[in-house]
C-alpha cells in the first residue's frame, strides 16, 4: 500500500425504496425525505436522500477496502449539496497518510450524472465535485505491507 | 432558535445495539458484514424526539438538513450490547437567516466506559 492509492469505488443508484428504508434503519424520519410536498416547500425539487445515508457508503467503500478485523477510529463528512432520488453516487477514496497500522483515507461520495452537471450543462468528466467529502482513519488488522491489497 | 439553548444536556437515552437492526442498517448502505461505522447515527435520532420537541430550542425540523457529521471511537460497537446515549447542545449559530445547531453525543457503556463521541452539525434553513 502506498499514499495516493485509490480505492475501489462503490457506485449505487439511489431509490425512493433505499430512502424509506434508510429513514427506518437510521431512525430518520424527516418528511424531507419521504414527502415530496416537505421537499418542495423546502426549496428542493423532490424528496432528497439523508446525508447518512451517502455517508454510509462513504463508510462501506473504506471498509471493505480496509478488510476484516479493521477498526475505523474516526470518520468525518461535509454534505456540501442534495442528492436527489434516481441519482447515481459514486463513493470513492485516497490513501492519504501510513503510520504502522493506521492509515488515513481522503474519502468522498460524487455524482454520476452522464456528463451532465445539475444545471445541465455538460461537462467532459462523468462525475459531479464531491457532494459528500470526508476522512476516515482506520487501523487495520496488520501492519501495513504484509497482504493488503490496495486496489480492493 | 434560541441561542440561550446552548449548553442544554438532554435526558439520558438506553441504546440496545439490535442486530436485526444493525443488518438492516448494513444492507441499506451496503456494507457485508460488522457494525457499520455510522450505524450510531440511530442513536444519536433515538434522541432527536427529545431535542425536536425541546420547546426552549425552537427548532422547526422540517427545515433542517444535516450539515456535517463526525464520529470518533474508542472502541467498535458490540452486536447485542446496551449503551448509553448522552446528547448535549454544543453550539448555536446564525448566519444569512439560517440556524447552526451543533449537537454533541457520547455512547458509554455498562461500565460508563466512553465508546463512541459523535459531532452532528445540524442547519435550519432559512
Amino acid at each position: 500500500m502506498n499514499v495516493g492509492d485509490e480505492l475501489e469505488p462503490l457506485t449505487h443508484v439511489v431509490t425512493r425504496a433505499d430512502i424509506r428504508a434508510y429513514a427506518e434503519a437510521g431512525g430518520d424520519r424527516n418528511p424531507l425525505h419521504l414527502d415530496d410536498d416537505v421537499a418542495r416547500a423546502a426549496g428542493f425539487d423532490g424528496v432528497i436522500a439523508h446525508g447518512m445515508f451517502t455517508m454510509g457508503h462513504m463508510a462501506s467503500c473504506v471498509v471493505a477496502w480496509a478488510g476484516a478485523g479493521a477498526f475505523v477510529e474516526r470518520i468525518s463528512a461535509q454534505f456540501r449539496a442534495p442528492v436527489r432520488a434516481g441519482e447515481t453516487i459514486v463513493a470513492g477514496g485516497r490513501v492519504k497518510a501510513i503510520d504502522d497500522d493506521r492509515v488515513t483515507v481522503e474519502a468522498w461520495v460524487e455524482l454520476a450524472r452522464d456528463g451532465q452537471t445539475r444545471d445541465g450543462q455538460t461537462r467532459d468528466d462523468q462525475t459531479e465535485w464531491p457532494v459528500r467529502k470526508g476522512e476516515v482513519v482506520v487501523r487495520l488488522a496488520g501492519p501495513v505491507g504484509t497482504g493488503v491489497d490496495a486496489s480492493g | 432558535m434560541n441561542p440561550d439553548a446552548e449548553g442544554t444536556t438532554y435526558p439520558y437515552v438506553p441504546f440496545v445495539v439490535e442486530p436485526a437492526r444493525v443488518a438492516a442498517f448494513r444492507e441499506v448502505v451496503g456494507q457485508a458484514d460488522g457494525v457499520p461505522p455510522t450505524f450510531v447515527t440511530a442513536a444519536e435520532f433515538s434522541v432527536m424526539p427529545l431535542v425536536i420537541a425541546d420547546p426552549n430550542l425552537g427548532l422547526d425540523f422540517a427545515k433542517v438538513v444535516h450539515g456535517s457529521q463526525e464520529y470518533v471511537y474508542e472502541r467498535p460497537l458490540v452486536e447485542g450490547e446496551t449503551l448509553t446515549v448522552r446528547t448535549r447542545i454544543g453550539s448555536i449559530r446564525e448566519r444569512a437567516g439560517a440556524g447552526f445547531l451543533t449537537l454533541v453525543t457520547e455512547l458509554r457503556d455498562a461500565d460508563d466506559a466512553l465508546v463512541c463521541t459523535a459531532r452532528s452539525l445540524m442547519v435550519e434553513r432559512a
